[in-house]
């Protein structure tokens, strides 16, 4: 009796989809059931003799939910965050979140200089680690907002937005250790130029401050590179259920040579 | 329905609840199955439009009334609900409401007029 939903009724169920204001996976499952339903309504009618147009026509008009339903639909599945901030307004509700971010980065940084102060090879930090510090909290802070209007708020009207300025951060941070590293190694050049007989401890000196400095860069980075990945991840198969149910190939196959 | 105020529209909302449960009386069905059931049973006379089923159909999940579970047949995956014993005793209760609403109504409409002068 089954036929797939995809085709008949691709456009209706991709509006229906772009009309809930729901995370990705709540959206999917209404749409998932909603695809199954016209299927087997418009079935069922053309079972009993109605012509497939006008079957497909009436089961979209019993079961493809107008703006009212949408919006009922939207309150009844909304993330536990949406409905406990429900009675604050937008403008208050925008400045607490971001007075929450900064103060978590904040805190974040302080702690990892906090730390660091307790590595060994730390006593005489490069002039570069600051950048990187600060290039790691701006990465952090990125990935932090993501993911808090992914998995906390909900928001996934745009899911992918913002996702790059997480690599780009990721990358600056890893660029800012190497690019110090290297200078660091002319400023050690320039050290043994003007002071031979401090050789030992200059290259001592060099090598702790230069270690520090490329592993604190190379662990920032590859943390938000990992979490870069896991959102990218995370939105592909979420939007790929949905790209099923309107029958769209989520990868399309790539051209033959 | 309460004594200090009758709300139209919730008692709507409260029909509407009902017949969904009332389908699901006869076992689990899938979302259009309560549709074309409702409206087959009531002759006509109530029919879901627009939509609307699905925001009573989750709502009543939500609230324990009846529970919805997922099954994978042929490829698909399909939803189907079936009655919580919580909702067959709302039905119940639901039925004695309306029937106490039905009643004043029409004890009201049926009252015999006083004789004009």
């Amino acid at each position: 009796m089954s036929t797939m939903a995809g085709g008949a009724f691709a456009d209706v169920l991709r509006q229906v989809g772009q009309g809930l204001a729901l995370p990705l996976r709540s959206r999917v499952k209404i749409l998932r059931e909603l695809a199954f339903d016209l299927d087997e309504l418009s079935a069922d009618l053309m079972a009993r003799g109605v012509p497939a147009e006008e079957a497909r026509r009436r089961a979209a008009e019993a079961l493809v939910p107008h703006a009212e339903a949408l919006t009922a639909l939207d309150r009844i599945h909304a993330p536990l965050y949406q409905r406990v901030t429900r009675g604050v307004t937008a403008h208050r509700l925008r400045a607490a979140e971001r007075g929450a971010l900064f103060a978590l980065t904040s805190g974040v940084v302080l702690v990892e200089g906090l730390a660091l102060r307790r590595v060994p090879l730390s006593g005489d930090p490069s002039t570069w680690l600051a950048p990187v510090l600060a290039a790691g909290g701006l990465l952090f802070a990125l990935t932090a907002a993501k993911a808090f209007a992914l998995f906390v708020k909900g928001d996934h009207r745009h899911p992918a937005r913002g996702l790059n300025a997480i690599l780009a951060a990721a990358g600056v941070t890893l660029a800012l250790g190497v690019a110090g590293g290297f200078f660091e190694l002319y400023g050690l050049a320039l050290a043994l130029e003007a002071r031979p007989e401090l050789a030992g401890t200059l290259l001592v000196a060099w090598l702790g401050r230069t270690a520090v400095l490329l592993a604190v860069s190379l662990l920032l980075a590859l943390a938000g590179g990992l979490a870069w990945f896991f959102i990218v991840q995370w939105i592909s198969v979420a939007e790929g259920g949905q790209a099923e149910i309107l029958g769209i190939h989520p990868h399309p196959p790539t051209r033959e040579r | 329905m309460t004594d200090d105020g009758f709300d139209v529209q919730g008692f709507a909302r409260d029909i509407n609840e009902l017949l969904v449960l009332a389908s699901l009386r006869g076992g689990a069905k899938h979302g259009y199955q309560i549709a074309l059931d409702v409206e087959t049973d009531s002759n006509g006379l109530f029919r879901f439009q627009h939509g609307t089923l699905y925001p009573i159909l989750h709502r009543l999940e939500e609230e324990g009334l009846i529970q919805g579970s997922w099954s994978k047949e042929g490829g698909r995956r399909r939803k189907v609900y079936a009655l919580t014993q919580r909702g067959e005793r709302h039905v119940v209760g639901g039925a004695d409401r309306i029937q106490d609403v039905v009643s004043r109504l029409l004890s009201v409409l049926r009252r015999p007029g006083e004789a004009t002068a």
